[in-house]
């Protein structure tokens, strides 16, 4: 056995009897204690060293806020955190589980990842006995919203905790609602009401003969989360993505008047909005010039509370559920997953470290500090720290509930990355018109059937 | 120093040990090079061919089993991948020739001797050196309907607005005007050095023979530019098909797959879809087809240089 600092050593059979030993006496004392006081798990002389791989867009975040915050409690964890750009984080994170002595202990996987990682054999079951003797029993699993906790969950086996659940809303700058004269919109909003008011919603606010506000800006841009606004449209009019044998079952009338919905949002969109994506939307939206917007929840600080990043006041900005169509509201879910690494040799304080972080405790300081959204049904059901996050919390329960009702998440599946890019291009070549909606599902369900046979 | 006698044996072994020790140093000197570009070009080369006929495991993140010509069938039965080639051949067809007669242009105009003339060619160089990246991002920026600075002043004499993003041609000009702006300081550089080189002698002959500017550019200045013109073509040909960043940056493929180049359409199937080996079948079919018309562009580029 190789340990971190690179001596080897032999469990032999008296290291295996101590271990065993040791395992047994920990399920005696109770882990709620062994926890608390980090399990033993390094010295202040010799810290255990855990490292993660996360998105770039929060590593840092976690390094400089997060990390201090865990090592209040469990100061001989060491932590080290490497941002990699979403684009190569799958990839990257493959390529280092499966090679022979991986650098992460723990990765940290988008919504659809954990099929792909679990299926390489690249993570550690957080349910297994064995970490069962490294978990707090205070640790309720059960306390989890099902949406948020099925984003690491594949063929029956949990393999992470949620610790960054984002979910895609509606955005709302009721100033331009008020100003139009239409009513600002509540979660029972339709998406026939919508598309309605929308034309009413492209104004010339300060009256000097170019239209200057618009209805509505969101991802139409060719990249993977466009197809998302698409299949939410269709979600919540009763459309599926995969059947019940796996296969799409996106190509109906319904998936089809869901990607014309999609496009149609265009009509009432800023000039350019075609090739609007997540950064593009979100500058309209904290300008003051498009009346709604559906994007992911985690950006409503610094869209409607931090005066730094919005020119919109709190009181103008609302949060909640997109449209309801034949069937429910429409929500799309965006979970970033903790997980621990099975080749990793530090695994009970990489568990350690996510297990703070999805704990009731790490979630209430999560939300309070950095706005992120929790998973909890717990965190969600009391006060918040702060008084900005009342409403965000309800729109964020109802979205959990909208996701669950109408199977609102990306293909799960060992080549979902590759099914999300088909969805992607043939989504974008009905967005600029190259092909009919009816073709572009067409040829992704052909090519995705091809693809996850 | 040995003297060679007629028919003499022994000085001829010593001339072939003589030739195989020079050999031999010349190999010693030359395998520390040999190995390094060996270990840095050829093995990577060999193994995405490797990979090309193989099933890539994502378990192991390796070849895993030979499936001969699978994944090249499964790419040229890909319309995307036809697709993309027509969108970088269209970009290619536009971009080169622009920047190379824009680039010689520029050079002949600054040509002249006049004052600035040194802070003129320096700044020239700034393009060059910008990240691709960044140069894509700022386009975006200075090109966006909404907030650029073009629309702005298209505004102002009543034109426009333009979606230089969301409408298909204009997003493949948008790409073109991007890595015109880049790349041709380059060609004004190649061309300005190749300008000054030219012999002063045949156009002080032509001037004394009464010829005008416009036939000493027509009849001496571009017979004796062709070759490295031609030269010129090449290089910016091998810069050009690796087209990638600029597109990722500034409109992401699209729309649609208007400006999809195939380097970003393989690294989308490689990174994001994770199918490394389509992705490395497109890369030896890419490779392939570069070469052969690198060669072509190299003889025709030599059969200039006879006839001119």
């Amino acid at each position: 056995m190789n340990s971190r600092d690179g001596t080897t050593r032999s469990p032999g059979r008296h290291g295996l009897m101590a271990a065993v030993m040791s395992a047994v006496a920990l399920g005696a004392t109770g882990g709620t204690a062994a926890f608390a006081q980090g399990a033993g798990i390094g010295t202040a002389d010799k810290p255990v060293e855990v490292r993660m791989v996360a998105n770039e867009a929060f590593a840092n975040q976690w390094q400089t806020l997060m990390v201090p915050e865990f090592n209040k409690k469990f100061p001989n964890i060491k932590v080290t955190i490497d941002g990699v750009p979403y684009v190569e984080l799958l990839a990257k994170s493959m390529l280092d589980t499966t090679g022979p002595s991986p650098t992460y202990d723990i990765l940290i996987a988008d919504d659809p990842w954990v099929p792909q990682l679990a299926e390489i054999g690249a993570l550690m079951d957080l349910r297994s006995d064995e970490v069962k003797g490294w978990t707090d029993p205070g640790f309720d699993w059960d306390d989890f919203n099902a949406a948020p906790l099925a984003a690491s969950e594949w063929k029956g086996v949990q393999y992470g905790v949620p610790l960054r659940s984002n979910m895609l809303m509606m955005f709302v700058n009721k100033a331009l609602y008020e100003r139009a004269g239409v009513p600002v919109p509540t979660p029972t909003l339709t998406w026939d009401e919508y598309l309605a008011q929308a034309p009413r919603l492209v104004q010339d606010t300060n009256a000097d003969g170019t239209i200057d506000a618009w209805a509505v800006d969101t991802y139409f841009v060719r990249e993977p989360l466009t197809p998302t606004i698409w299949q939410t449209i269709m979600n919540s009019n009763g459309g599926r993505l995969l059947d019940d044998a796996g296969k799409p079952a996106f190509n109906t009338e319904v998936g089809i008047a869901a990607l014309e919905t999609h496009k149609k949002l265009l009509d009432f969109a800023p000039t350019g909005a075609v090739s609007h994506g997540f950064s593009e939307s979100l500058q309209a939206f904290r300008q003051g010039l498009v009346a709604t917007m559906f994007n992911w929840g985690s950006v409503y600080k610094g869209s409607a509370i931090d005066p730094k990043t919005t020119t919109l006041k709190p009181e103008q900005v609302g949060i909640q559920v997109l449209p309801v169509g034949s069937v429910s509201a429409g929500a799309h879910r965006g979970i970033w997953s903790g997980t621990v690494s099975a080749k990793s040799e530090s695994k009970q304080a990489a568990w350690t470290v996510l297990q703070w972080l999805s704990s009731k405790e790490g979630e209430a300081w999560h939300s309070a500090t950095l706005g992120v959204f929790p998973a909890r049904k717990s965190t969600l059901a009391a006060t918040p720290a702060e008084p900005w996050l009342v409403p965000v919390f309800d729109a964020l329960q109802q979205a959990y509930a909208a996701a669950e009702i109408g199977q609102m998440w990306r293909i799960r599946h060992p080549r979902s990355d590759a099914a999300q890019q088909i969805l992607a291009d043939e989504v974008a070549r009905a967005m600029a018109g190259q092909i009919s909606a009816a073709e572009a599902l067409q040829v992704a369900a052909d090519r995705i059937e091809k693809i996850i046979k | 120093m040995t003297t060679t006698t007629a028919g003499g044996a022994r000085p001829a072994r010593h001339r072939v040990g003589a030739r195989l020790s020079d050999a031999l140093s010349r190999w010693v000197f030359m395998a520390p090079a040999a190995v390094i570009l060996g270990a840095m070009l050829a093995y990577p080369i060999f193994y995405t061919v490797q990979i090309s006929f193989a099933r890539f495991d994502l378990m192991t993140f390796s070849a895993v089993e030979w499936v001969g010509w699978d994944n090249y069938v499964e790419v040229l039965d890909d319309y995307r991948f036809w697709s993309s080639m027509k969108v970088t051949m269209i970009y290619l067809v536009f971009a080169l020739p622009i920047q190379i007669a824009l680039g010689f242009g520029i050079a002949f105009l600054i040509n002249a001797k006049w004052k600035g003339r040194g802070m003129l060619r320096a700044l020239f160089l700034i393009p060059m050196v910008v990240a691709p990246v960044v140069a894509g991002g700022i386009w975006r920026m200075i090109l966006d309907p909404l907030w650029g600075i073009v629309n702005w002043g298209l505004g102002l004499i009543g034109l426009g607005p333009m979606d230089w993003f969301g409408d298909p041609n204009l997003a493949m000009a948008s790409i073109i005007i991007i890595d015109t702006w880049r790349w041709t300081p380059f060609v004004v550089l190649i061309a300005t050095a190749a300008l000054l080189a030219l012999p002063r002698d045949i156009f002080e002959a032509a001037e004394i023979d009464g010829a005008n500017w416009w036939s000493m550019l027509w009849a001496i200045t571009l017979p004796l530019l062709v070759p490295i013109i031609a030269a010129t073509f090449v290089v910016r040909w091998l810069g050009a098909v690796k087209m990638f960043d600029i597109a990722l940056a500034a409109t992401y493929g699209g729309p649609g797959g208007a400006t999809n180049v195939i380097n970003l359409f393989i690294y989308e199937e490689a990174f994001r879809s994770l199918r490394f080996a389509e992705s490395a079948a497109m890369a030896v079919i890419v490779l392939v087809l570069t070469m052969v018309l690198t060669g072509i562009f190299l003889r025709s580029t030599r059969k200039l240089e006879q006839l001119y």
